[in-house]
């Protein structure tokens, strides 16, 4: 389905904001990969993790969390909110309503994971140069939503990981 | 009251249906509008069958509905 694998435009406030466009692309991937309209805590995560050189990825996959585990997660997640009113998965007859061409805005678990991502960086640092673990500690930071419940679900420490991700050091420099 | 309430279990896994409900819900109003409007359906018989306004259904889906190059039918033509 097209919907799926639409060109990825922009989500340019990421760029200016120091996330690499490469980065940035891969979140816009991921949320329309999932029928998102905005960009959430989870697509991050999810691009993060698919990184293949990334410092985020490192510290997942220390614990086991690669792409493909944190889509299942996520997915379980899904059927378990959904199972909690008796519900599956929209009918797949339903077909795909026109995508609009226009950049996938941050939903307010991305900007939050942003903001605790900034903050924690300015004050590990006493200046703004966001790193992707730093990002990653902004997702994991998160208490309730998406994400938590994912890796609730996966058995990980969430705090740990989070905790794991600020100490991270980093041995060059990259987003 | 908790401090850090569960991010699973009680109020957590409502909530967390609630806001899945929202979007699928919004998702279905999506395609079934540009279904209903490639079908010929004017944005009065749409409104009716959402509950809602003309000037809410055309407000809301306007811009996707040209994007998807549906031939929309004029108001005096419904």
């Amino acid at each position: 389905m097209n919907r799926l694998f639409t060109p990825h435009r922009g989500a340019p406030l990421l760029v200016a904001w120091g996330i690499p466009a490469g980065v940035s692309e891969q979140f816009v991937f991921e949320a329309r990969r999932d029928g998102a309209k905005a960009i959430e805590a989870e697509h991050m995560l999810l691009a993060l993790a698919a990184s293949s050189d990334g410092d985020a990825a490192k510290v997942l996959h220390e614990v086991g969390l690669d792409h493909e585990r944190l889509a299942s997660a996520l997915k379980e997640e899904r059927r378990r909110t959904l199972a909690f009113v008796g519900m599956k998965e929209l009918n797949k007859e339903v077909p795909a309503a026109t995508e609009l061409e226009s950049p996938l805005s941050l939903g307010t678990s991305a900007k939050a994971a942003m903001k605790r991502a900034f903050i924690g960086a300015r004050h590990e640092r006493r200046r703004v140069h966001l790193r992707s673990t730093d990002l990653l500690a902004g997702i994991l930071e998160a208490e309730l939503g998406t994400v938590p419940r994912a890796l609730a679900i996966a058995g990980i420490d969430i705090a740990a990981l989070a905790s794991r991700a600020w100490g991270f050091k980093v041995m060059r420099s990259e987003c | 009251m908790p401090n850090s309430p569960s991010p699973l279990d009680g109020p957590a896994d409502g909530l967390a249906a609630a806001s899945a409900l929202r979007a699928i819900a919004d998702r279905l109003e999506d395609a079934e509008v540009e279904r209903a409007m490639r079908a010929g359906w004017s944005w009065s018989q749409v409104a009716e069958a959402l509950g809602v306004t003309r000037q809410a259904v055309h407000k809301k889906h306007l811009r996707r509905l040209l994007m998807a190059q549906i031939e929309l039918r004029r108001r005096n033509g419904e």
